[in-house]
């Protein structure tokens, strides 16, 4: 009989039940004492369900709370102010949410075709063999924590683009009517651009691998009537696999775009923090992440402290937004396969 | 329908075939570049730092040497409260939402909040504790900080639980029902044991992913240059430390900062492993 | 029908025929609905105790449907309900206030796929004796073995009960369920088309068990193989569209059925 240490499994298993009849067989009995555990550990889910709801009307409470000082003294004017002057205690937000949304974008514009394409490598044209390798190897790159991108990119990327590719760009651009102004000097390295690039490395792999996991969902008798018609692998990818896993792809774009939206760590090391808009995307700017984490600590007066909570709130709203509609896509398209 | 391979329309589609096949290539052989070289840095830079002195020192201050053991420390006894925190926690949601609130419009609500927690910025969470209990109780904390971790240990493990427990098939709890075994006692003796390798490897990821976040301990647990233990103070931490040391100009100061990097992907790698090791043998068995 | 009309028991005497029989379970115009749709319409059909009740017809015929509400299984689900009157000897099985843990200890279930939980084999047996009795050491391994010899499975799993239920092939898993569903000491015990995923060698042990067991409990079994209820059944039901068209001993459904429809099914000509 199997055992732990002298007692029998079963009596492990079953012991802290409550059960202790002597002699007489009465069910009905246990059952009723049963009862009680049973209502109580039913109760204890649901109120833990509810205090996950509770977490959220917290962050969104104390948020609100947290930034009245600095909405009440400025108003709507907070969003499209550029000055932030601790000193004067003059706080305006557009700074750090186009910072924010800048690199963000640049992210996404690199990390999506090359995670979809890297998806389509994954489902049509790795050997056997390789692909769970390279599957490990992308599931390596999303668990590196931020905090190495950051340092990585502070020390090795945005030395490196400063020395080869930023004066190449630079030179490059340098008669393209509009590409000047957005690729003009010095090459500082460190800059809103770079900050983009290392989120787009961050953002790659779950891209990647949510693409992979709807593209490996089509049914493949649909692609074999694509083959069997006489189209080659990038006709059969564009006209049938991508239409029919459109909102699955979406919906991870939409959640990549949400981790860009609120990445701190890789960002903070190589944006630069200047709170200014430049023309250029080789300057330093900011992001709203970036600048909470530099100044949350040193912010003194309320005034200061209420302005980067201020700062974090609009940065929920956002990522809310982006999140809430990357749900609900994912959430049609599980109605639609009737997970 | 013309059927001549020496078409002009054929010819192109094949053009047009091999440039995308060539760019899927080029891709993955771009993500995967991204990977190797930081990967390797990290080695070589981390590497070279790494001493026994790493593990028994206290962060010394600039000039001199020293070593990461009161970050490790924090950071270890602020991440095993935030899993023992947060685990039951989680895993008690999941189980009202996969068991007995299945099909009932509270779970939907609960469902979509926590995928959107799941993948909120952390130092909005941070910045949820500091209002809540660093400026309630008047001073930086441990408490807060592993906290403010509980908070993003729970969606991973409300998840996980969840997905975990609707794996197990319905004709098992039927058949615990059918011989009159309480709700509660099935759950308990029945489900979570068909899926216990899937509950560990939630709380695996769960842990792999507080082990590298920094925003929400930046103003919670602050930081600390000496060894301390006490909670109600601030607690030193790793990836906080790492913050410190590599935006300093001080060479030691980065040296370390890359040691620390070293050894908390090491970590989480190893946690990764696990777990996929775990999956796999719930696959086979 | 009015409540006034049920008596508990119903001794019937069937035509030609001296045998007393007790109505064990007697079910009295059971009407289910899935949401809104009515899967079972007015079906009266007795179980007679120590007699194996087998109900057949075609897919959707709701006969497993009827099985599940015997042992109110159906409600772990939502939108799924009963009307009617359902009793076991003098509980009404579709009260409200109906202890559902103790219905199920008294009316056991089979599954169609063999189901073992988690645990070694001696486990799965113990797991449910243990649920209502605390016996010694010694007591318990006699239960064990006395289910498992109920369900012709000790000889071949007696020097591995330390194994795990998963690790038998699916007829043995299948009995394991039984020996499981024994061990419980229900007074009946629902078949739910317990043979379709096993092979023919065990479909013909498991048929024996039945017979055996027919005894000690009051068996229903719903299976689609007509041939199977002609063997294993004293009383056979058939069901098409959620009524219940005739029933009778199974002798006589099979060679002389009253309804056209019946006869048409036993014939082969749908199903």
């Amino acid at each position: 009989m199997l055992s732990i240490g002298r007692r029998p499994v079963v009596d492990v298993a079953l012991q802290g039940a409550g059960i202790s009849i002597v002699d007489h067989v009465d069910r009905a009995k246990v059952l009723q004492r049963l009862r009680l555990g049973d209502a109580v550990f039913r109760h204890l889910t649901r109120g833990a369900a509810l205090v996950v709801l509770v977490i959220l009307g917290g962050i969104i409470v104390s948020l609100v709370w947290g930034s009245l000082p600095a909405l009440r003294t400025f108003g709507v004017s907070f969003l499209y102010e550029e000055v932030w002057n601790p000193v004067t205690e003059k706080f305006g937000a557009i700074a750090p949410i186009y910072g924010t949304i800048v690199t963000s974008l640049i992210a996404m514009l690199i990390a999506v075709p090359v995670g979809l394409f890297i998806a389509m490598f994954l489902t049509e044209l790795c050997p056997m063999w390789l692909r769970r390798p390279i599957g490990i190897a992308i599931e390596l790159l999303a668990g590196i924590p931020s905090i190495i991108y950051g340092i990585w990119g502070l020390f090795v990327f945005a030395p490196f683009l400063q020395q080869y590719v930023q004066p190449f760009l630079i030179a490059v651009f340098g008669e393209v009517p509009v590409l000047s102004v957005l690729f003009a000097g010095p090459p500082y390295g460190i800059g809103v651009f770079t900050a983009g690039l290392i989120l787009a490395i961050m953002v790659l792999p779950f891209i990647t691998s949510i693409s992979r996991d709807v593209f490996e969902a089509v049914p493949p008798v649909l692609k074999e009537a694509a083959y069997g018609l006489g189209c080659t692998t990038w006709e059969v990818a564009r006209y049938v696999v991508l239409p029919y896993t459109r909102v699955g792809v979406i919906g991870g774009v939409m959640l990549g775009l949400g981790r860009a939206l609120g990445e701190t760590m890789a960002v903070t090391f190589v944006i630069g923090n200047a709170h200014r808009i430049s023309g250029s995307l080789l300057a330093p700017g900011t992001t709203i992440s970036a600048t909470i984490a530099n100044e949350f600590t040193e912010a003194v007066g309320d005034l200061y402290t209420s302005a980067l909570i201020a700062l974090g709130l609009i940065l929920f709203v956002i990522t809310f937004i982006v999140l809430a509609i990357a749900r609900l896509m994912l959430m049609r398209l599980n109605a639609r396969v009737g997970a | 329908m013309n059927s001549s391979f020496a078409s002009p329309l054929y010819a192109k589609r094949r053009r047009r075939n091999v440039i995308t096949m060539a760019l899927s290539y080029a891709a993955t052989g771009f993500g995967l570049t991204w990977l190797v070289v930081i990967l390797a840095v990290l080695l070589w830079e981390g590497f070279s730092g790494l001493s026994l002195a790493v593990f028994t020192e206290m962060t010394p201050p600039p000039g001199s040497a020293g070593g990461l053991l009161n970050p490790i420390a924090g950071s270890l006894v602020m991440t095993v409260i935030a899993v023992l925190v947060g685990t039951p926690l989680g895993m008690l949601a999941g189980t009202y939402m996969a068991e007995y609130g299945r099909y009932d419009k509270l779970t939907m609500v609960v469902r979509f909040i926590n995928d959107i927690l799941l993948s909120a910025p952390s130092i909005v969470i941070g910045l949820f504790i500091y209002e809540i209990m660093v400026a309630q109780m008047g001073h930086f904390s441990g408490w807060a900080g592993a906290v403010s971790l509980a908070v993003i240990v729970v969606p991973v493990v409300v998840r996980t639980t969840e997905d975990m427990l609707i794996l197990v098939p319905d004709t098992l709890r039927e058949a615990a029902a059918s011989i009159g075994l309480p709700r509660s006692l099935m759950i308990r003796r029945i489900a979570y044991r068909a899926a216990r390798a899937g509950l560990v490897t939630g709380v695996l990821l769960a842990v792999a992913r507080i082990s590298g976040e920094t925003a929400p301990l930046l103003f919670t647990a602050l930081n600390n240059q000496f060894w301390s233990l006490n909670l109600n103070a601030p607690v030193s931490s790793l990836p906080v430390v790492i913050f410190q040391f590599a935006l300093s100009p001080y060479k030691d100061w980065q040296k370390l900062a890359w040691t620390g990097a070293l050894i908390i992907t090491m970590a989480v790698l190893a946690l990764s492993i696990v777990a996929r090791i775990l999956a796999a043998q719930r696959k086979t068995s | 029908m009015s409540v006034a009309t049920l008596t508990v028991p119903t001794v019937v005497h069937a035509p030609g025929n001296a045998e007393d029989l007790t109505e064990k379970i007697s079910i009295r115009d059971l009407d289910f609905y899935y949401g809104d749709h009515r899967a079972l319409k007015s079906v009266t059909v007795p179980l007679y105790q120590g007699k194996v009740t087998a109900f057949i017809g075609p897919s959707g015929c709701g006969k497993s449907t009827l099985l599940r509400i015997l042992n109110r299984m159906y409600d772990l689900y939502p939108n799924q309900r009963a009307t009617g009157h359902v009793r076991l000897d003098n509980d009404d099985i579709l009260s409200t206030s109906q202890d559902l843990n103790l219905l199920r200890a008294k009316v056991g279930m089979v599954f169609q796929k063999p189901t073992p939980f988690p645990m070694t084999i001696f486990e799965n047996i113990a797991f449910g004796i243990r649920l209502y009795e605390r016996l010694p050491r010694a007591e318990l391994e006699d239960r064990v073995k006395q289910a498992l010899e109920r369900a012709a499975l000790w000889e071949e799993v007696k020097d591995k009960l330390g194994a795990n239920g998963l690790s038998l092939s699916g007829g043995q898993q299948q009995r394991l369920c039984i020996a499981r569903t024994v061990a419980v000491r229900p007074e009946v015990i629902l078949f739910d088309e317990p043979c379709s995923a096993l092979d023919p060698i065990s479909t013909a042990k498991i048929e024996e068990l039945i017979d055996e067991l027919k005894d000690d409990y009051t068996i229903a079994i719903v299976t689609h193989n007509m041939q199977q209820a002609a063997r294993v059944s004293d009383f056979t039901a058939f069901m098409y569209l959620g009524e219940l068209v005739e029933f009778g001993e199974t002798t006589k459904i099979f060679t002389t059925p009253n309804d056209r429809r019946t006869q048409d099914y036993i014939t082969g000509r749908f199903g």
